[in-house]
């Protein structure tokens, strides 16, 4: 490999990291851009989601080191899946708005946010004692594909996150831009007393907020379970941390912020384990959003939020 | 005269009568004595930790059955040294758990722990104690060098023992065979930043450079980390005739994984006993785990005649098939309990210091053979097994030792 393979081969490496970081991001930003709430949920709806993944490829017949799919049984399994494992974590977003969250919606301080660190934890241990400790071989109906492009490989896999994350970043995107509901989530991030006083349902826009992210964590997981041929339970903490990072880097509460800091944490890791070390990457991830937040308070895309009292 | 009813209750005072009988066979008189056992129960290295308390307790229940020390009655203590947290064990766990047994006036010695990491945080408290531990499989060598004295020993005399050898000699014995037998010229050392995986992964690599290999990096991963595929990249980019692995299957299997994807399938690939366990199966996989070579720090005995018969014993108690380390679990629990016989026999009393003492000066035959320690308390008879992954159909995919072919004993030198 010369170095320039090299190069492309951790371009390859980080943004595929990236868009799943990206993905998990958006949730993170979708409900702190509406509620001001970090909801550490998320971090173990991923987990969750990729065990959902799991579940619904075995149903379908996927086996671990199974023949591979081709053509439209491929599609097929894939659309299938990936429906269902979004639904399953965006209900599981919604349910956990409505049970843990709704009843501290008007209590002042981090109640809410200690709150969902206590969901998050429901969660992974809940998979812990249901499923186990131990990592589970994940089924891939991928055909292993991969394209030389020098020395460098781009695999199925890799195609594969970049399309379903830009297709469901550009759906995300179309979403809160055009929808009706889309505009009534801006509105409400914006001024949520303005907005309620404009007619808009603010409990119906949070439940959307929480189902979208949820559900984007799902196919987040699903995503991790298909490149990595690999889940557990402990997943979801390093990502969703990572993730968060990335939200934001990027500016939290901005949707096009989520996605670059997701892409930027992806590369900064995969760079840094490549010229510095794999041990460093947690330091040099920290160290960067360190610095960016002394000179970018907002995060990169984000500005600081006008004063709503 | 009775009626009815009241000879049903006396029937039924009967049964329990009857049953509290069975259920204590040993007289009122027989002292209690408490072998603790410290195992990673919960988190990925869960499985291996159920196979070897079983191999401590069917030793426990051995000892109270055939009445081997008189007037003693073993009870075996379990706690657990893996939190949900940590995924595996956790040191501060392990410390805990170190406080009860010492706490617990009727624990006379300890078996276990499974993790050099647990072990490092045990020693020290039971060193106060005097509470002799014996490990089956925590290998990491500083915990019996002398230098280590003042952190390991304060007490004076060394507390902890093993039956099994350490990465002193599991590291060095399998990088001869990689520079002997394999011929391997250059190499790329990956490790899992634990206690273990460090020493090993140390211990490898000075050997593997003493006999000549090129060592071309060494890495370190996060073990909670699912992406490791950078590091991968740049290894390719070295294009090393052989890698090793030094660390547990936390993070083991998204090596094996992520190797088998990225990594020339012709390259060499090897850890110590840290990858010896159903995961590799389970969860990496075939074709990934095909190849991969494995070390255990003590005879391989499982395939051996003399074993057989407790295989057989504990296949029909636990379901399951024990391996390596169960074997060296039941063995340290033999030595204890025979510590504990030559301590009531010579009519003192049990106390933890003379159990300690007897442990120290112990020669007891076991299923690995005579277990006879030095002065450090390292086993005298350090032998070192290779074992590579070889897909095996006839064999259920979480058979560790039906996946794990036995290579043989590696070279000492």
């Amino acid at each position: 490999m010369t170095s320039f393979d090299v190069y492309l081969q951790q371009v390859i490496n980080g943004t595929s990291l990236g868009a799943m970081y990206a993905l998990l991001a958006l949730g993170f930003t979708l409900v702190y851009g509406i509620l001001e709430l970090i909801n550490f949920a998320h971090f173990n709806v991923f987990m969750v989601g990729s065990f959902v993944g799991l579940g619904m490829l075995e149903a379908l017949g996927v086996a671990p080191n199974g023949a591979a799919l081709t053509g439209f049984a491929l599609v097929g399994v894939l659309l299938a899946t990936f429906a269902v494992t979004m639904l399953a974590s965006g209900l599981l977003g919604v349910g956990i708005e409505r049970i843990a969250l709704k009843p501290l919606r008007n209590v002042k301080g981090p109640a809410a946010m200690i709150t969902t660190i206590g969901v998050s934890y429901v969660l992974f241990n809940l998979v812990l004692l249901g499923l186990g400790a131990d990592a589970k071989n994940f089924p891939s109906p991928l055909p292993s594909v991969s394209f030389a492009i020098g020395g460098a490989v781009l695999r199925l896999r890799e195609i594969l996150i970049w399309v379903v994350s830009l297709a469901l970043m550009g759906g995300l995107t179309y979403f809160v831009q055009f929808t009706k509901i889309g505009k009534a989530m801006r509105a409400t991030a914006q001024d949520p007393e303005a907005a309620r006083m404009m007619g808009v349902e603010v409990d119906r826009v949070i439940i959307a907020a929480f189902f979208l992210g949820s559900a984007l964590a799902g196919a987040g997981g699903l995503m991790f379970g298909l490149y990595y041929n690999l889940t557990s339970y402990v997943i979801g903490f390093t990502a969703g941390l990572r993730a968060f990072t990335a939200a934001v880097l990027g500016g939290i509460g901005n949707v096009p912020g989520a996605m670059l800091g997701g892409i930027l944490i992806g590369l900064i890791e995969a760079f840094g384990s490549y010229w510095i070390s794999a041990a460093w990457a947690d330091v040099v991830i920290f160290s960067i959003l360190v610095l960016v937040l002394v000179f970018k308070p907002a995060g990169l895309l984000g500005r600081v939020a006008p004063n709503k009292s | 005269m009775l009626t009815r009813r009241s000879k049903l209750m006396a029937a039924s005072a009967l049964a329990v009568a009857a049953g509290l009988a069975l259920s204590h066979p040993a007289s009122a008189a027989d002292q209690v004595i408490k072998i603790g056992i410290d195992a990673s129960l919960t988190g990925g290295d869960a499985n291996e930790a159920e196979l070897v308390k079983n191999g401590a307790m069917l030793a426990i229940d051995e000892a109270n059955a055939a009445k081997t020390v008189k007037g003693v009655k073993f009870e075996g203590y379990v706690l657990d040294d893996g939190t949900a947290t940590a995924g595996q064990y956790d040191p501060a766990q392990a410390a805990v758990n170190a406080r009860k047994f010492v706490a617990d006036k009727a624990v006379m010695g300890e078996v276990g722990p499974q993790m050099s990491g647990a072990a490092k945080a045990m020693i020290p408290i039971a060193s106060w104690a005097n509470l002799a531990m014996i490990t089956e499989s925590a290998t990491n060598p500083a915990m019996t060098d002398p230098a280590n004295a003042a952190q390991y020993r304060p007490n004076g005399k060394p507390v902890f023992f093993r039956t099994v050898a350490t990465d002193a000699y599991q590291g060095p014995y399998l990088a001869n065979y990689y520079a002997d037998v394999l011929k391997v010229k250059t190499l790329y050392v990956l490790d899992d930043t634990g206690a273990y995986g460090e020493g090993i992964a140390k211990a490898f690599e000075e050997q593997a450079q003493k006999k000549g290999i090129k060592l071309l990096g060494h890495d370190k991963l996060d073990p909670k980390a699912a992406d490791y595929t950078a590091v991968f990249t740049k290894i390719k980019e070295m294009n090393p005739d052989a890698l090793f692995y030094g660390g547990v299957l936390q993070a083991g299997v998204k090596v094996v994984k992520q190797a088998y994807d990225i990594l020339p399938h012709t390259i060499i690939k090897g850890g110590g006993d840290g990858i010896i366990g159903a995961e590799m199966f389970t969860a990496a996989g075939y074709p990934a785990a095909e190849g991969w070579y494995g070390t255990q720090a003590s005879p391989h005995v499982t395939e051996d005649k003399a074993a057989s018969e407790f295989i057989a014993k504990y296949k029909a108690k636990y379901n399951k098939a024990p391996d390596d380390y169960t074997i060296t679990a039941y063995d340290g629990t033999l030595v204890i309990i025979d510590a504990v016989k030559r301590v009531k026999e010579s009519g003192k009393p049990i106390t933890r210091e003379a159990v300690r003492d007897a442990v120290a000066t112990a020669n007891v035959k076991t299923l690995q053979g005579m277990v006879a320690f030095d002065d450090n308390g390292d086993i005298k008879d350090k032998v070192i097994s290779i074992f590579q992954a070889h897909e095996n159909k006839a064999a259920a995919i979480d058979d560790v030792d039906g996946q794990f072919k036995y290579v043989g004993v590696a070279p000492q030198s």
